[in-house]
Protein backbone atom coordinates (compact mmCIF):
# COMPACT_ATOMS: atom_id res chain seq x y z
CA UNK A 1 0.00 0.00 0.00
CA UNK A 2 2.91 2.63 1.39
CA UNK A 3 4.52 1.40 -2.34
CA UNK A 4 2.20 2.21 -4.39
CA UNK A 5 1.45 5.58 -2.80
CA UNK A 6 4.90 6.43 -2.81
CA UNK A 7 5.76 5.20 -6.19
CA UNK A 8 3.43 8.17 -7.78
CA UNK A 9 4.65 10.14 -5.48
CA UNK A 10 8.26 10.34 -5.41
CA UNK A 11 8.18 10.19 -9.71
CA UNK A 12 5.98 13.85 -9.31
CA UNK A 13 8.61 14.99 -6.87
CA UNK A 14 11.21 15.25 -8.80
CA UNK A 15 9.45 16.69 -11.73
CA UNK A 16 8.49 19.15 -9.22
CA UNK A 17 12.05 19.11 -7.67
CA UNK A 18 13.65 19.66 -11.37
CA UNK A 19 11.19 21.31 -13.26
CA UNK A 20 10.98 24.49 -10.83
CA UNK A 21 14.74 25.23 -10.64
CA UNK A 22 15.47 24.80 -14.43
CA UNK A 23 12.72 27.32 -14.56
CA UNK A 24 14.45 29.89 -12.36
CA UNK A 25 17.76 28.92 -13.95
CA UNK A 26 16.38 29.85 -17.12
CA UNK A 27 14.65 32.96 -15.87
CA UNK A 28 17.73 34.10 -13.76
CA UNK A 29 19.55 33.69 -17.19
CA UNK A 30 17.51 35.32 -19.91
CA UNK A 31 16.92 38.51 -16.83
CA UNK A 32 20.60 39.03 -16.61
CA UNK A 33 20.78 38.91 -20.63
CA UNK A 34 18.36 41.14 -21.12
CA UNK A 35 20.09 43.38 -18.21
CA UNK A 36 23.25 43.32 -19.77
CA UNK A 37 22.43 43.92 -23.87
CA UNK A 38 20.62 46.79 -22.48
CA UNK A 39 22.69 48.36 -20.07
CA UNK A 40 25.86 47.67 -21.28
CA UNK A 41 25.97 49.89 -23.64
CA UNK A 42 25.35 52.84 -21.34
CA UNK A 43 27.42 51.40 -19.09
CA UNK A 44 30.07 51.70 -21.74
CA UNK A 45 29.09 55.04 -22.53
CA UNK A 46 29.97 55.91 -18.62
CA UNK A 47 33.28 53.99 -18.47
CA UNK A 48 34.84 56.09 -21.47
CA UNK A 49 33.59 59.15 -19.70
CA UNK A 50 36.13 58.30 -16.85
CA UNK A 51 39.03 58.17 -18.73
CA UNK A 52 41.62 60.33 -19.55
CA UNK A 53 42.33 61.50 -22.73
CA UNK A 54 45.00 58.65 -24.03
CA UNK A 55 43.48 55.43 -21.89
CA UNK A 56 40.21 56.23 -24.07
CA UNK A 57 41.56 53.58 -26.49
CA UNK A 58 42.54 50.98 -24.17
CA UNK A 59 39.30 51.37 -22.57
CA UNK A 60 39.18 47.56 -21.66
CA UNK A 61 42.67 47.37 -20.08
CA UNK A 62 43.63 50.17 -18.01
CA UNK A 63 42.78 50.77 -14.80
CA UNK A 64 43.06 54.62 -14.41
CA UNK A 65 40.41 56.58 -13.36
CA UNK A 66 39.54 60.49 -13.66
CA UNK A 67 36.60 62.94 -13.54
CA UNK A 68 38.46 65.70 -15.61
CA UNK A 69 36.56 65.46 -18.75
CA UNK A 70 33.60 66.61 -17.11
CA UNK A 71 35.51 69.36 -15.59
CA UNK A 72 36.44 70.14 -18.70
CA UNK A 73 33.50 69.87 -20.89
CA UNK A 74 31.74 72.07 -18.00
CA UNK A 75 33.88 75.01 -17.90
CA UNK A 76 33.34 75.76 -21.81
CA UNK A 77 30.61 78.27 -21.97
CA UNK A 78 29.17 77.11 -25.04
CA UNK A 79 28.56 73.18 -23.48
CA UNK A 80 26.92 75.38 -20.28
CA UNK A 81 24.40 77.71 -22.32
CA UNK A 82 23.53 74.75 -24.33
CA UNK A 83 22.09 73.44 -21.20
CA UNK A 84 20.10 76.06 -20.12
CA UNK A 85 18.72 76.55 -23.63
CA UNK A 86 17.92 72.49 -23.99
CA UNK A 87 16.24 72.82 -20.18
CA UNK A 88 14.10 75.85 -21.76
CA UNK A 89 12.97 74.75 -24.94
CA UNK A 90 12.35 71.31 -23.02
CA UNK A 91 10.45 72.95 -20.01
CA UNK A 92 8.05 75.31 -22.65
CA UNK A 93 7.69 73.19 -25.55
CA UNK A 94 6.22 70.13 -22.79
CA UNK A 95 4.01 72.80 -21.25
CA UNK A 96 2.45 74.65 -24.49
CA UNK A 97 2.32 70.95 -26.83
CA UNK A 98 0.27 69.74 -23.75
CA UNK A 99 -2.05 72.81 -23.51
CA UNK A 100 -2.26 72.46 -27.19
CA UNK A 101 -2.80 68.93 -27.54
CA UNK A 102 -5.04 68.33 -24.55
CA UNK A 103 -7.92 69.89 -26.19
CA UNK A 104 -7.37 69.06 -29.56
CA UNK A 105 -7.34 65.40 -28.31
CA UNK A 106 -10.61 65.88 -26.00
CA UNK A 107 -12.32 66.90 -28.74
CA UNK A 108 -11.38 63.62 -31.19
CA UNK A 109 -12.47 61.85 -27.57
CA UNK A 110 -15.48 63.63 -27.02
CA UNK A 111 -17.35 64.24 -30.63
CA UNK A 112 -18.49 62.46 -33.44
CA UNK A 113 -19.14 63.19 -37.17
CA UNK A 114 -16.73 65.24 -39.96
CA UNK A 115 -15.08 67.40 -38.58
CA UNK A 116 -13.17 64.93 -35.84
CA UNK A 117 -13.00 62.88 -38.85
CA UNK A 118 -11.50 65.11 -40.84
CA UNK A 119 -8.76 66.20 -38.24
CA UNK A 120 -8.29 62.59 -37.33
CA UNK A 121 -6.96 61.85 -40.73
CA UNK A 122 -5.20 65.23 -41.48
CA UNK A 123 -3.18 64.36 -38.00
CA UNK A 124 -2.68 60.72 -38.82
CA UNK A 125 -1.37 61.74 -42.16
CA UNK A 126 0.89 64.41 -40.87
CA UNK A 127 2.24 62.02 -38.78
CA UNK A 128 3.55 59.97 -41.04
CA UNK A 129 4.84 63.09 -43.37
CA UNK A 130 9.07 61.80 -43.04
CA UNK A 131 11.08 64.71 -41.01
CA UNK A 132 13.00 65.43 -43.93
CA UNK A 133 10.44 66.36 -46.60
CA UNK A 134 10.03 69.51 -44.13
CA UNK A 135 13.04 70.21 -42.23
CA UNK A 136 14.43 72.00 -44.69
CA UNK A 137 11.62 74.45 -46.07
CA UNK A 138 11.27 74.85 -42.58
CA UNK A 139 14.66 76.78 -42.66
CA UNK A 140 13.11 79.08 -45.12
CA UNK A 141 9.76 79.94 -43.20
CA UNK A 142 11.12 80.66 -40.24
CA UNK A 143 13.80 82.91 -41.78
CA UNK A 144 10.72 84.94 -43.02
CA UNK A 145 9.27 84.59 -40.01
CA UNK A 146 12.20 86.55 -38.33
CA UNK A 147 12.45 83.86 -35.97
CA UNK A 148 15.21 81.72 -36.99
CA UNK A 149 17.85 80.77 -34.15
CA UNK A 150 15.79 81.80 -31.48
CA UNK A 151 13.38 79.92 -28.67
CA UNK A 152 10.24 80.32 -30.60
CA UNK A 153 11.86 79.12 -33.38
CA UNK A 154 12.89 75.74 -32.24
CA UNK A 155 9.36 76.02 -30.17
CA UNK A 156 6.87 76.09 -32.64
CA UNK A 157 8.35 73.12 -35.03
CA UNK A 158 8.48 71.06 -31.90
CA UNK A 159 5.19 71.65 -31.64
CA UNK A 160 3.73 70.91 -34.32
CA UNK A 161 6.04 67.53 -34.03
CA UNK A 162 4.39 66.22 -30.90
CA UNK A 163 0.57 67.64 -32.27
CA UNK A 164 0.04 64.60 -34.20
CA UNK A 165 0.93 62.38 -32.42
CA UNK A 166 0.03 63.57 -28.70
CA UNK A 167 -3.22 64.25 -29.76
CA UNK A 168 -3.98 60.56 -30.53
CA UNK A 169 -2.73 59.48 -27.49
CA UNK A 170 -4.53 62.16 -25.41
CA UNK A 171 -7.80 60.85 -27.49
CA UNK A 172 -6.94 57.43 -25.96
CA UNK A 173 -6.98 59.06 -21.58
CA UNK A 174 -9.89 60.97 -22.54
CA UNK A 175 -11.57 57.53 -24.28
CA UNK A 176 -10.42 56.02 -20.31
CA UNK A 177 -12.39 58.94 -18.56
CA UNK A 178 -16.10 58.39 -17.91
CA UNK A 179 -17.95 61.59 -19.79
CA UNK A 180 -20.95 60.97 -17.76
CA UNK A 181 -19.84 63.59 -14.90
CA UNK A 182 -19.03 65.92 -17.75
CA UNK A 183 -22.74 65.91 -18.62
CA UNK A 184 -23.94 66.00 -15.26
CA UNK A 185 -22.04 69.16 -14.99
CA UNK A 186 -23.48 70.76 -17.97
CA UNK A 187 -27.36 70.15 -16.79
CA UNK A 188 -25.96 71.87 -13.05
CA UNK A 189 -25.27 74.49 -15.64
CA UNK A 190 -22.00 74.51 -16.65
CA UNK A 191 -20.61 75.54 -19.88
CA UNK A 192 -18.81 73.10 -22.29
CA UNK A 193 -15.39 74.95 -21.34
CA UNK A 194 -16.40 74.88 -17.70
CA UNK A 195 -16.95 70.77 -17.93
CA UNK A 196 -13.60 70.42 -19.77
CA UNK A 197 -11.68 72.34 -17.81
CA UNK A 198 -12.93 71.34 -14.47
CA UNK A 199 -14.04 67.74 -14.89
CA UNK A 200 -12.37 66.18 -17.84
CA UNK A 201 -8.90 68.07 -17.37
CA UNK A 202 -8.33 67.10 -13.25
CA UNK A 203 -9.28 63.19 -14.54
CA UNK A 204 -6.73 63.18 -17.16
CA UNK A 205 -4.05 64.51 -14.46
CA UNK A 206 -2.40 61.12 -14.38
CA UNK A 207 -2.09 60.78 -18.15
CA UNK A 208 -0.91 64.22 -18.32
CA UNK A 209 1.82 63.92 -16.04
CA UNK A 210 3.17 60.83 -18.19
CA UNK A 211 2.92 62.49 -21.32
CA UNK A 212 4.82 65.50 -19.76
CA UNK A 213 7.95 63.70 -18.50
CA UNK A 214 8.19 61.74 -22.33
CA UNK A 215 7.50 65.49 -24.30
CA UNK A 216 10.31 66.72 -22.00
CA UNK A 217 12.35 63.67 -22.50
CA UNK A 218 12.02 63.78 -26.72
CA UNK A 219 12.01 67.35 -27.03
CA UNK A 220 15.22 67.40 -24.73
CA UNK A 221 16.68 64.28 -27.30
CA UNK A 222 15.99 65.88 -30.08
CA UNK A 223 18.64 66.14 -32.51
CA UNK A 224 17.60 67.01 -36.48
CA UNK A 225 15.29 70.10 -35.84
CA UNK A 226 17.91 71.78 -33.62
CA UNK A 227 20.50 71.22 -36.28
CA UNK A 228 18.91 72.60 -38.67
CA UNK A 229 16.78 75.63 -37.03
CA UNK A 230 19.42 76.99 -34.27
CA UNK A 231 22.66 78.58 -34.98
CA UNK A 232 24.82 80.19 -33.10
CA UNK A 233 22.72 82.35 -30.75
CA UNK A 234 20.85 79.39 -28.99
CA UNK A 235 22.96 76.40 -29.04
CA UNK A 236 21.95 73.32 -27.98
CA UNK A 237 23.02 70.24 -26.28
CA UNK A 238 22.33 67.34 -28.61
CA UNK A 239 23.71 69.36 -31.17
CA UNK A 240 26.95 70.52 -29.32
CA UNK A 241 27.69 66.76 -28.69
CA UNK A 242 27.80 66.42 -31.95
CA UNK A 243 30.12 68.95 -33.03
CA UNK A 244 32.50 67.32 -30.73
CA UNK A 245 32.71 64.92 -33.54
CA UNK A 246 33.85 67.04 -36.02
CA UNK A 247 35.35 70.16 -34.50
CA UNK A 248 37.40 68.13 -32.38
CA UNK A 249 38.23 64.78 -34.37
CA UNK A 250 36.40 61.95 -32.08
CA UNK A 251 37.44 63.37 -28.78
CA UNK A 252 35.87 60.54 -27.35
CA UNK A 253 36.50 60.99 -23.90
CA UNK A 254 34.70 64.46 -23.99
CA UNK A 255 32.19 63.50 -26.22
CA UNK A 256 31.33 60.58 -24.00
CA UNK A 257 31.23 63.08 -20.78
CA UNK A 258 28.63 65.32 -22.79
CA UNK A 259 26.68 62.31 -23.32
CA UNK A 260 26.66 61.12 -20.18
CA UNK A 261 25.61 64.56 -18.97
CA UNK A 262 22.77 64.63 -21.21
CA UNK A 263 21.75 61.41 -20.16
CA UNK A 264 21.20 62.29 -16.46
CA UNK A 265 17.22 63.36 -16.94
CA UNK A 266 17.24 60.34 -18.65
CA UNK A 267 18.37 57.93 -15.66
CA UNK A 268 16.24 59.88 -13.11
CA UNK A 269 13.52 59.52 -14.92
CA UNK A 270 14.04 55.70 -15.24
CA UNK A 271 14.82 55.57 -11.46
CA UNK A 272 12.01 57.60 -10.00
CA UNK A 273 9.58 58.05 -12.98
CA UNK A 274 8.76 54.55 -14.50
CA UNK A 275 5.22 53.88 -13.46
CA UNK A 276 4.08 57.26 -15.41
CA UNK A 277 6.51 56.36 -18.47
CA UNK A 278 4.61 53.68 -18.89
CA UNK A 279 1.60 54.59 -18.18
CA UNK A 280 2.38 57.50 -20.79
CA UNK A 281 3.33 54.48 -23.58
CA UNK A 282 -0.18 53.20 -23.78
CA UNK A 283 -1.94 54.08 -27.08
CA UNK B 1 -22.59 77.46 -37.36
CA UNK B 2 -24.08 76.14 -33.81
CA UNK B 3 -22.73 76.35 -30.49
CA UNK B 4 -21.47 72.52 -30.44
CA UNK B 5 -19.72 73.11 -33.63
CA UNK B 6 -18.06 76.53 -32.32
CA UNK B 7 -16.82 74.62 -28.90
CA UNK B 8 -15.12 71.91 -31.70
CA UNK B 9 -13.33 74.15 -33.62
CA UNK B 10 -12.03 76.23 -31.19
CA UNK B 11 -10.74 73.27 -28.88
CA UNK B 12 -8.47 72.26 -31.99
CA UNK B 13 -7.99 75.80 -33.51
CA UNK B 14 -4.43 76.28 -31.65
CA UNK B 15 -3.08 73.00 -32.48
CA UNK B 16 -4.86 73.60 -36.13
CA UNK B 17 -2.76 76.93 -36.34
CA UNK B 18 0.77 75.36 -35.22
CA UNK B 19 0.38 72.97 -37.92
CA UNK B 20 -0.91 74.92 -40.56
CA UNK B 21 2.08 77.45 -40.25
CA UNK B 22 4.78 74.71 -39.42
CA UNK B 23 4.37 71.45 -41.01
CA UNK B 24 1.72 72.40 -43.82
CA UNK B 25 3.26 75.55 -45.38
CA UNK B 26 6.71 74.11 -45.11
CA UNK B 27 5.23 71.02 -46.75
CA UNK B 28 3.95 73.30 -49.41
CA UNK B 29 7.25 74.82 -50.00
CA UNK B 30 9.18 71.97 -50.48
CA UNK B 31 6.76 70.38 -52.92
CA UNK B 32 6.65 73.56 -55.16
CA UNK B 33 10.66 73.49 -54.85
CA UNK B 34 10.54 70.12 -56.37
CA UNK B 35 9.07 71.60 -59.52
CA UNK B 36 11.88 73.76 -60.41
CA UNK B 37 15.61 74.13 -60.71
CA UNK B 38 16.42 75.16 -57.29
CA UNK B 39 20.03 74.53 -56.43
CA UNK B 40 21.61 76.10 -53.62
CA UNK B 41 24.09 77.74 -55.18
CA UNK B 42 22.37 78.54 -57.83
CA UNK B 43 18.59 79.43 -57.26
CA UNK B 44 17.30 80.32 -60.64
CA UNK B 45 13.92 78.81 -59.33
CA UNK B 46 12.59 78.07 -63.46
CA UNK B 47 9.67 75.97 -63.52
CA UNK B 48 10.72 72.26 -64.77
CA UNK B 49 8.16 69.77 -64.25
CA UNK B 50 8.48 66.80 -63.31
CA UNK B 51 12.13 67.33 -64.65
CA UNK B 52 13.28 66.32 -60.91
CA UNK B 53 10.99 63.30 -60.17
CA UNK B 54 12.57 61.59 -63.18
CA UNK B 55 15.71 62.50 -62.36
CA UNK B 56 15.05 60.26 -59.01
CA UNK B 57 13.18 57.53 -60.06
CA UNK B 58 15.88 57.10 -63.20
CA UNK B 59 18.77 57.10 -60.79
CA UNK B 60 19.86 53.76 -60.16
CA UNK B 61 21.11 54.70 -56.61
CA UNK B 62 18.18 55.06 -55.48
CA UNK B 63 16.49 52.43 -57.68
CA UNK B 64 19.00 49.11 -56.46
CA UNK B 65 19.62 50.60 -53.14
CA UNK B 66 17.99 53.16 -51.70
CA UNK B 67 14.30 51.52 -52.05
CA UNK B 68 15.45 47.96 -50.83
CA UNK B 69 17.46 49.29 -47.89
CA UNK B 70 14.26 51.54 -46.65
CA UNK B 71 12.07 48.78 -47.19
CA UNK B 72 14.68 45.87 -46.03
CA UNK B 73 15.38 47.81 -43.06
CA UNK B 74 12.19 48.59 -41.75
CA UNK B 75 10.62 44.97 -42.25
CA UNK B 76 13.74 43.67 -40.42
CA UNK B 77 13.95 46.22 -37.54
CA UNK B 78 9.78 45.44 -36.62
CA UNK B 79 10.32 41.94 -36.87
CA UNK B 80 13.17 41.85 -34.70
CA UNK B 81 12.02 44.30 -31.84
CA UNK B 82 8.54 42.90 -32.12
CA UNK B 83 9.82 39.50 -31.36
CA UNK B 84 12.63 40.52 -28.88
CA UNK B 85 9.71 42.93 -27.33
CA UNK B 86 7.04 40.26 -27.07
CA UNK B 87 9.65 37.26 -25.46
CA UNK B 88 10.52 39.90 -22.99
CA UNK B 89 6.80 41.26 -22.32
CA UNK B 90 6.85 37.45 -21.68
CA UNK B 91 9.26 37.26 -19.39
CA UNK B 92 8.05 40.48 -16.93
CA UNK B 93 4.44 39.24 -17.21
CA UNK B 94 5.65 36.70 -14.32
CA UNK B 95 6.56 37.61 -11.03
CA UNK B 96 9.90 36.88 -9.93
CA UNK B 97 12.85 38.51 -7.36
CA UNK B 98 14.41 41.43 -9.14
CA UNK B 99 11.59 41.67 -11.82
CA UNK B 100 11.67 45.94 -10.82
CA UNK B 101 15.23 46.15 -11.46
CA UNK B 102 14.86 44.26 -15.17
CA UNK B 103 12.24 46.29 -15.64
CA UNK B 104 14.24 49.83 -14.89
CA UNK B 105 17.33 48.21 -17.46
CA UNK B 106 14.45 47.36 -20.18
CA UNK B 107 12.94 51.08 -19.76
CA UNK B 108 16.39 52.87 -20.22
CA UNK B 109 17.35 52.53 -24.40
CA UNK B 110 13.70 54.71 -24.05
CA UNK B 111 15.39 57.35 -22.48
CA UNK B 112 18.46 57.73 -24.66
CA UNK B 113 18.43 60.11 -27.28
CA UNK B 114 18.72 58.03 -30.80
CA UNK B 115 22.11 60.26 -31.31
CA UNK B 116 23.64 58.81 -28.06
CA UNK B 117 22.51 55.45 -28.50
CA UNK B 118 24.46 55.40 -32.13
CA UNK B 119 27.30 57.38 -30.96
CA UNK B 120 27.79 54.57 -28.47
CA UNK B 121 27.17 51.98 -30.69
CA UNK B 122 29.92 53.26 -33.52
CA UNK B 123 32.42 53.47 -30.52
CA UNK B 124 32.02 49.82 -29.36
CA UNK B 125 32.19 48.66 -33.55
CA UNK B 126 35.08 50.55 -33.68
CA UNK B 127 37.75 48.54 -35.97
CA UNK B 128 40.58 49.66 -33.90
CA UNK B 129 39.95 50.19 -30.31
CA UNK B 130 35.97 49.12 -29.86
CA UNK B 131 35.02 46.63 -26.78
CA UNK B 132 33.39 44.08 -29.75
CA UNK B 133 36.60 43.49 -32.04
CA UNK B 134 38.48 43.38 -28.67
CA UNK B 135 36.02 40.44 -27.23
CA UNK B 136 36.20 38.96 -30.80
CA UNK B 137 40.09 39.15 -30.62
CA UNK B 138 39.68 37.59 -26.76
CA UNK B 139 37.65 34.60 -28.05
CA UNK B 140 40.52 33.66 -30.88
CA UNK B 141 38.51 34.88 -33.69
CA UNK B 142 39.96 37.67 -36.48
CA UNK B 143 38.47 41.19 -35.60
CA UNK B 144 36.05 42.38 -38.66
CA UNK B 145 35.78 46.15 -39.90
CA UNK B 146 32.06 46.52 -39.15
CA UNK B 147 31.53 50.13 -40.76
CA UNK B 148 33.77 49.32 -43.97
CA UNK B 149 31.00 46.76 -45.72
CA UNK B 150 27.46 46.86 -46.51
CA UNK B 151 26.16 44.38 -44.75
CA UNK B 152 27.98 44.79 -41.50
CA UNK B 153 27.37 48.28 -41.43
CA UNK B 154 23.46 47.69 -42.29
CA UNK B 155 23.63 45.17 -39.20
CA UNK B 156 25.48 47.60 -36.83
CA UNK B 157 22.60 50.22 -37.66
CA UNK B 158 19.81 47.28 -37.31
CA UNK B 159 21.33 46.60 -33.71
CA UNK B 160 21.39 50.27 -33.15
CA UNK B 161 17.56 50.26 -33.80
CA UNK B 162 16.55 47.34 -32.59
CA UNK B 163 18.47 48.15 -29.35
CA UNK B 164 16.19 51.43 -29.08
CA UNK B 165 12.70 50.09 -29.88
CA UNK B 166 12.58 46.81 -28.65
CA UNK B 167 11.69 48.32 -25.04
CA UNK B 168 8.99 50.01 -26.63
CA UNK B 169 7.48 47.23 -27.65
CA UNK B 170 7.87 45.20 -24.66
CA UNK B 171 6.44 47.93 -22.03
CA UNK B 172 3.18 48.51 -24.47
CA UNK B 173 3.06 44.59 -25.08
CA UNK B 174 3.47 44.30 -21.29
CA UNK B 175 0.74 46.49 -20.86
CA UNK B 176 -1.35 45.02 -23.31
CA UNK B 177 -1.12 41.33 -21.24
CA UNK B 178 -1.66 43.00 -17.95
CA UNK B 179 -5.09 44.71 -19.16
CA UNK B 180 -6.20 41.14 -20.88
CA UNK B 181 -8.88 39.39 -18.59
CA UNK B 182 -7.59 36.29 -16.92
CA UNK B 183 -10.98 34.08 -17.17
CA UNK B 184 -9.48 32.57 -20.68
CA UNK B 185 -6.53 31.76 -18.91
CA UNK B 186 -8.09 30.06 -15.85
CA UNK B 187 -10.34 28.07 -18.06
CA UNK B 188 -6.73 27.11 -20.10
CA UNK B 189 -5.44 26.11 -17.13
CA UNK B 190 -8.25 23.72 -15.79
CA UNK B 191 -8.37 22.27 -18.94
CA UNK B 192 -4.71 21.72 -18.60
CA UNK B 193 -3.35 23.54 -21.78
CA UNK B 194 0.52 23.53 -22.02
CA UNK B 195 2.14 26.68 -22.10
CA UNK B 196 2.80 26.88 -25.71
CA UNK B 197 -0.98 26.02 -26.39
CA UNK B 198 -2.16 28.54 -23.93
CA UNK B 199 0.02 31.33 -25.69
CA UNK B 200 -0.50 30.13 -29.36
CA UNK B 201 -4.30 30.03 -28.78
CA UNK B 202 -4.80 32.78 -25.97
CA UNK B 203 -2.27 35.43 -25.69
CA UNK B 204 -1.59 35.52 -29.02
CA UNK B 205 -5.28 36.12 -30.62
CA UNK B 206 -5.98 38.50 -27.81
CA UNK B 207 -2.85 40.73 -27.68
CA UNK B 208 -3.38 40.79 -31.99
CA UNK B 209 -5.09 44.13 -31.81
CA UNK B 210 -1.88 45.94 -29.54
CA UNK B 211 0.31 43.98 -32.06
CA UNK B 212 -1.29 45.82 -34.86
CA UNK B 213 -0.89 48.99 -33.65
CA UNK B 214 2.80 48.76 -32.54
CA UNK B 215 3.70 47.81 -36.00
CA UNK B 216 1.83 50.24 -37.54
CA UNK B 217 3.30 53.02 -36.00
CA UNK B 218 6.62 51.71 -36.12
CA UNK B 219 6.94 50.96 -39.08
CA UNK B 220 6.25 54.15 -40.16
CA UNK B 221 8.81 55.76 -38.31
CA UNK B 222 11.22 53.02 -39.66
CA UNK B 223 10.42 54.37 -42.91
CA UNK B 224 11.85 57.75 -41.97
CA UNK B 225 14.99 56.74 -39.81
CA UNK B 226 17.55 59.61 -40.10
CA UNK B 227 19.84 60.01 -37.52
CA UNK B 228 21.33 57.04 -36.22
CA UNK B 229 22.65 56.34 -39.83
CA UNK B 230 23.62 59.62 -40.29
CA UNK B 231 25.77 59.09 -36.87
CA UNK B 232 26.60 55.54 -37.43
CA UNK B 233 27.87 55.56 -41.25
CA UNK B 234 26.63 58.60 -43.01
CA UNK B 235 24.96 56.50 -45.48
CA UNK B 236 28.39 54.81 -46.10
CA UNK B 237 30.41 52.75 -47.32
CA UNK B 238 30.06 54.31 -50.47
CA UNK B 239 26.31 55.26 -50.09
CA UNK B 240 26.01 51.92 -49.82
CA UNK B 241 22.99 52.15 -46.40
CA UNK B 242 21.35 55.07 -47.40
CA UNK B 243 18.37 55.10 -46.49
CA UNK B 244 15.73 57.13 -48.41
CA UNK B 245 15.53 60.38 -46.05
CA UNK B 246 19.42 60.21 -45.81
CA UNK B 247 19.49 60.48 -49.71
CA UNK B 248 16.99 63.51 -49.82
CA UNK B 249 19.30 64.80 -47.15
CA UNK B 250 22.14 64.06 -49.58
CA UNK B 251 20.95 65.32 -52.95
CA UNK B 252 19.66 68.13 -51.00
CA UNK B 253 22.89 69.54 -48.85
CA UNK B 254 26.01 67.31 -50.40
CA UNK B 255 24.79 67.80 -53.69
CA UNK B 256 23.10 70.94 -52.85
CA UNK B 257 19.95 70.45 -55.05
CA UNK B 258 17.52 71.64 -53.06
CA UNK B 259 14.97 70.57 -56.05
CA UNK B 260 16.26 67.26 -56.47
CA UNK B 261 16.35 66.42 -52.63
CA UNK B 262 12.67 67.84 -52.14
CA UNK B 263 11.44 66.17 -55.24
CA UNK B 264 12.82 62.50 -53.27
CA UNK B 265 11.68 63.74 -49.80
CA UNK B 266 8.12 64.21 -52.16
CA UNK B 267 8.35 60.63 -53.20
CA UNK B 268 8.70 58.99 -50.06
CA UNK B 269 5.88 60.91 -48.30
CA UNK B 270 3.43 59.70 -51.10
CA UNK B 271 4.68 56.04 -50.58
CA UNK B 272 4.65 55.95 -46.92
CA UNK B 273 1.46 57.80 -46.97
CA UNK B 274 -0.30 55.85 -49.30
CA UNK B 275 1.23 52.59 -46.76
CA UNK B 276 0.02 54.26 -44.02
CA UNK B 277 -3.59 54.62 -45.92
CA UNK B 278 -3.27 50.52 -46.32
CA UNK B 279 -2.43 50.29 -42.74
CA UNK B 280 -4.68 52.11 -41.47
CA UNK B 281 -7.67 50.10 -42.96
CA UNK B 282 -5.93 47.17 -41.63
CA UNK B 283 -5.74 49.24 -38.32
CA UNK B 284 -9.74 50.17 -38.22
CA UNK B 285 -10.55 46.46 -38.83
CA UNK B 286 -9.17 45.82 -35.30
CA UNK B 287 -9.37 48.82 -33.22
CA UNK B 288 -11.33 50.99 -34.52
CA UNK B 289 -9.28 53.86 -34.39
CA UNK B 290 -11.11 56.48 -35.97
CA UNK B 291 -14.71 55.67 -33.98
Amino acid sequence: MTDIAAAPARSVGFFFALAPRGKAVFFALAATAVCLLFAFPVFWLILTSLRTGTGVYYVHRGTEFTTDNFHEVLSQEIVLRALFNSFMISTLATVLSLGVTATSGYMLSRFKGPIPNAWFSLIYIFRCVPYVAWVLPLYFVTQKLHIFDSYWGLLLPHIAVHICFFSWIMKGFFDGIDPSMEYAAMIDGCSRWGAFWRVAMPAAVPGLTALAILCWLYTWNEFLFALILTAHETPILTVVMAQFVHELGMEWHLMSATAVIALVPALIVTLFGQRYVIRGLRI
Amino acid sequence: MNEKTRFMLALITPAALVLILFQVVPILTGADASFRDWTLHDPKRTWVGFANYLHVLRDAEFRDIVLPNTFGFMIATVACSLVLGLAIALMLNNRFPGRWLVQSFVLLPLMVAPVIAAIMIRWMFNDQFGVVNAALEGLGLAPISWLTQRWTTFAVILLTDVWLWTPWFALILLAGLQSLPPEPFEAARIDAASAWRTFRYITLPMLRPVMVVCIVIRAIDAFRTFDIVWTISGGGPARATELFSIYAYVEAFQFLNLARGSAAAVIGAIVIVVFALLLYRVLNRFVEVSK
